[in-house]
């Protein structure tokens, strides 16, 4: 072999040793998901489940309202990321396109508030749900992070200035509004990065235990991390089972990933930049 | 792959936001519709939840104007969302409360005192155990009704014990003393084999590959473990109830002392390393592995063995005694009124039922817990032997020399610092003077501080 | 004022979900309060038990510490597997989304698996060592590797994420400035050093100050895996503010916690700011 052909080798074959280790954690917990208590013990983590059971879905879904947790989180982050998406590409054009006083130092001040850490808002936020009565409510969880976050109106607005002005310069000598440009010309133009903000914004919310944690307390509303740390503890001694949550937490995440993914891709080569 | 059209996708983004702020809550809290009213009874244990249930469907089928949510929090987020439900008045109007809260609970106003409405209703609470019963008041004041109680007892694995030449008779009558170990640390030397087959009183044991300790020990404040122990070597760990901490006493010290020994002198119980919590397996996870042949464990875990080992393998025998004679933590829960419910008429009528006979038979009969009316054990203890398990030892360390939870304002301190340094103890990276002079400092400060 | 209007819904939002909870949490911490309770206004005696407090300092260390096990670590990684797929090759896109795959995963459900895969006795990575020889520890309750293994989380969780923000950058260096330095006779190491390091500044930028301000906020792997043990060896700041307000209730004293982590977050990023000026101009207008 020819050094090139011998480098080109080991390229591929550390590139697939890395590849195996992002891949191996969710394949091995997809596996557990179908073993016994028993087989849990008695064989190893890639050990194909032979022969695979249901039980621990169906002991999952009978013992533990899982769907009822997987409602509430989609409800939850289907509507955090429709707002999102929603505000922050109306901010972020008043901001890429419009002249207006105090624009610069607005915008400045959402940036700097990308370093307030989530648990610095944590108590007070609590407070003004519990003052509203909204605590334990499906509103308590959607709109503090409805209106757009910093990050999202950062990463929309960087976008949007790279869409040539003359576009809408053309536009507006045809008579068209502000919105008519935003809806027919800029928001089309930019799917991508609206597609990277959504899924962003998506596996956030599916993700975020911290604050339900604190503003939710019955059932109605608990959402699958509160839910799963919850079976945590009170599975201890059915690894099993507790694996199967984590697989069915995990998978839905893949499937929008999988969907989304060139547009990611591309987008994150495009914002990371500029 | 945005295949929506701007248009299209504007109508969607404008209905589900309005979808999120306005439509998508349910109501909070109790709520009256209809002449009916819903109540909220909050619990933590999922293993009794199916009896509870059961139970309130007697009590809605009594009462048709009465619903009641039956709400499950795990134990980990229990005592959080309790606080937090209190802080925005979002509260369960019954719910299960626990000694070790209850000093903090009633401090802040947050639980009922019943005392008047026993008065009232005429209700006899001579049918409760006594001890029980005297931990729930407080001066004139009753905060709650025994519901159920719960010991500490030795669980074996039956085969393993057969193996080691042990009989169920021998188990039950152990003893032990700081010195030579006693009785008890030679039945766990037959029971601890390393990888060649070796006991740790022999030569050539090595200590660094043992296949199966004798026993596991692994409770987060202690209630499994140290304070058995304790009560055994004759530690308090209060002066008197709402009293000071007083774990760095001797005759505490050495017990503490005593458990680090069966670690790391005697090498027959499982490392601190595979014990500590909350990151080492369960109980019943690690005997149903193999790990350990006995453990101590409380009754509640019973369904827990249940469900991970196989039928008939295991077996539930009495602690052994120390130099200070036999003994148990003796703790029991109840149901908490809400001080602020909505629906006092009615959470009382709950709270009637719960701790009345024909309710706690109806769960005591199920196997879910032992009663707090004393006279219905035997529904619990034959629930158990139909299923092949006899669980009289948790009776007799009922009956015998107790200690109740300490009543204490500053339980979730204690807590805390209990479990950050009884973790270095057993792993041998403090000393048991040091951790019982830490925790005992800094429990008493803030009983001080939190006044 | 059709710009207000645009961004009214936000502003409103900014303003009462976060403007005015960073005022409160101000307030906050010169009270001592149980969350149930009557505030008590105490003055400054939050700040001063936080001096006294070696348990906070000790929270401070472990996050500092955690988050010099997790960056470098993350960077270099990500770094390596940019220049790997920086070049035209079969299944190279196929990696990049492999790569990318654990960004999305739950952290709590992370959690449970880590605690799984290092499991003393049954788990697969001791498992894995044992048939080399190795007999590994028992990760989650030793002092000195349970916080390595949880910044192993997120080592795993975010190389593949930033390292497609690093590939990016290195895909928008021009072919040409690496010609003439091919012409100039320049090595491989030189190159990698004198031109491609230089040149990823404003990636490398971008990626670090995100990077750190999550790692500074570490809480859901801790909270699923260690709960801040074993001893205090994985209590976070983070975790310890949680730990006051919703264990202990103190919320007075976790506000005080919480602007010091605020603070730290607020030098450390500042201070990147000020390193990479220095060296790049990096366009944020």
């Amino acid at each position: 072999m020819t050094g090139t052909a011998v480098r080109r080798t080991l390229l591929y074959a550390a590139l697939l040793v890395g590849a195996l280790i992002s891949v191996a954690p969710y394949l091995m917990t997809l596996n557990a998901s179908f073993k016994t208590t028993q087989g849990m013990f008695s064989t190893q983590a890639w050990t194909p489940a032979h022969p695979a059971t249901f039980s621990n879905f169906a002991s999952l879904w009978s013992q533990y309202d899982m769907s009822g947790f997987m409602v509430h989180t989609l409800i939850v982050s289907v509507a955090i990321t429709v707002g999102q998406v929603l505000f922050c590409s109306l901010s972020a054009y008043a901001f890429a396109r419009m002249e207006f006083p105090g624009r610069d130092l607005l915008f400045w001040a959402f940036v700097a508030t990308m370093m307030v850490p989530q648990i610095v808002t944590l108590v007070p936020l609590f407070l003004i749900m519990s003052h509203f009565q909204l605590t334990d409510t499906y509103r308590a969880l959607i709109l503090p992070y409805v209106f757009g976050t910093p990050y999202g109106i950062f990463l929309v607005r960087q976008y949007f200035r790279t869409i040539p002005p003359d576009l809408e310069a053309a536009a507006r000598i045809d008579g068209a509004g502000t919105w008519t440009i935003l809806w027919r010309i800029i928001l089309p133009l930019s799917r991508p990065i609206l597609a990277t903000l959504a899924t962003v914004t998506f596996v956030n919310s599916w993700n975020n235990l911290l604050w339900p944690l604190m503003a939710t307390s019955s059932e109605r509303t608990t959402v699958i991390t509160v839910g799963i740390s919850a079976l945590q503890g009170q599975y201890a001694s059915q690894l099993n089972i507790v694996l199967t949550a984590a697989a069915v937490a995990l998978l839905p995440l893949i499937a929008v990933f999988l969907v989304f993914q060139r547009h990611i891709v591309r987008s994150i080569a495009l914002t990371g930049l500029k | 792959m945005l295949k929506l059209t701007t248009r299209r996708f504007a109508a969607t983004a404008a209905c589900a936001a309005l979808v999120g702020l306005t439509a998508a809550c349910g109501g909070s809290g109790s709520a009256k519709a209809g002449g009916t009213v819903t109540l909220t009874y909050m619990i933590w244990q999922d293993s009794e939840k199916a009896a509870y249930q059961a139970s309130i469907n007697e009590f809605e089928k009594a009462h048709p104007s009465i619903k009641v949510n039956l709400e499950l929090v795990a134990w980990a987020q229990y005592w959080s969302k309790l606080q937090t439900g209190a802080a925005s008045r979002n509260m369960p109007d019954v719910f299960w409360d626990h000694l070790a809260y209850l000093p903090q609970l009633a401090k802040e106003g947050i639980v009922t005192d019943l005392t008047s409405k026993i008065k009232a209703a005429n209700l006899d609470t001579g049918v409760y155990s006594p001890k029980l019963l005297a931990q729930w008041q407080s001066g004139t004041v009753t905060y709650g009704l025994p519901k159920d109680w719960d010991t500490i007892a030795t669980i074996y694995n039956k085969s393993m014990l057969a193996k080691a030449g042990l009989t169920a008779d021998q188990m039950n009558h152990l003893s032990w003393d700081p010195a030579t170990g006693g009785s008890f640390v030679a039945a766990l030397q037959k029971l601890t084999v390393d990888a060649n087959g070796k006991h740790p009183n022999q030569p050539g044991f090595d200590a660094k590959h043992v296949k199966t300790y004798g026993i596991a020990l692994e409770a987060p404040n202690g209630q499994q473990d140290w304070w058995d122990f304790g009560l055994q070597n004759g530690c308090k760990l209060q002066d008197k109830a709402y009293g000071k901490w007083t774990v760095n006493t001797p005759a505490c010290v050495q017990a503490i002392q005593f458990e680090q020994d069966l670690r790391d002198k005697w090498h027959v119980a499982a490392p601190g390393s595979e014990t500590n919590t909350p990151n080492a397996a369960s109980l019943p996870q690690i005997l149903a592995k193999g790990d350990a042949a006995t453990t101590f464990d409380g009754d509640w875990d019973l369904t827990s063995f249940e469900s991970a080992m196989p039928a008939g393998s295991w077996g539930v025998s009495a602690l052994p005694s120390g130099p200070a004679g036999t003994g148990t933590v003796f703790n029991g829960l109840s149901d908490a009124v809400y001080a602020h419910t909505k629906h006092p008429a009615e959470a009382w009528e709950l709270e009637q039922w719960l701790a009345s006979p024909a309710s706690e038979k109806l769960v005591a009969d199920s196997g879910t817990v032992w009663p707090g009316i004393p006279t219905l054990n035997d529904g619990f203890a034959a629930a158990w032997k139909a299923k092949g398990v006899d669980v009289t030892a948790f009776r007799t360390g009922s009956e015998g020399t107790t200690m109740g939870y300490p009543l204490t304002t500053s339980n979730t301190t204690f807590n805390t610092i209990v479990l950050q340094d009884f973790n270095q103890v057993w792993l041998g990276q403090m000393t048991p003077q040091a951790a019982a002079d830490d925790v005992n400092s800094k429990s008493n400060a803030a009983i001080t501080s939190d006044n | 004022m059709e710009a207000y209007l645009l961004i009214g819904p936000s502003l409103a939002g900014f303003l009462l979900f976060l403007v005015v909870p960073i005022i409160g949490v101000f307030a906050l911490s010169l009270f001592s309060w149980d969350l149930v309770g009557t505030p008590q206004f105490v003055g400054l005696a939050n700040y001063r038990r936080l001096a006294g407090d070696g348990a906070a300092w000790t929270a401070v260390g472990n996050t500092v510490y955690y988050v010099a096990l997790n960056i470098p670590a993350q960077t270099v990684l990500a770094l390596l597997l940019a220049l790997a797929l920086n070049r035209k090759m079969r299944g190279g896109k196929v990696f990049r989304v492999l790569f990318v795959l654990p960004w999305m995963a739950m952290p709590v459900a992370l959690g449970i698996i880590w605690t799984w895969a290092f499991d003393p006795r049954h788990g697969a990575v001791n498992h894995l060592l044992s048939l080399v020889g190795i007999a590994g520890p028992n990760w989650l309750t030793s002092t000195t590797w349970a916080m390595p293994v949880i910044a192993s989380v997120n080592v795993w969780q975010y190389t593949g994420y930033t390292m497609l923000f690093l590939l990016a950058g290195l895909q928008a260096i021009p072919e040409q400035i690496y010609e003439a330095a091919a012409v100039d006779g320049v090595s491989a190491v030189q190159r990698f050093f004198k031109i491609t390091l230089p040149l990823l500044r404003p990636s490398m930028f971008f990626v670090l100050i995100t990077n750190v301000i999550g790692s500074f906020q570490l809480f859901d792997t801790v909270f699923v895996m260690t709960q801040g043990g074993p001893g205090t060896s994985t209590t976070t700041l983070n975790y310890y503010i949680y730990q006051q307000a919703f264990q202990l209730f103190h919320a007075g004293y976790a506000a005080t916690l919480a602007i010091v982590l605020f603070a730290m977050i607020l030098l450390v990023t500042a201070g990147q700011f000020l390193y990479f000026r220095k060296r790049t101009v990096y366009d944020f207008s």
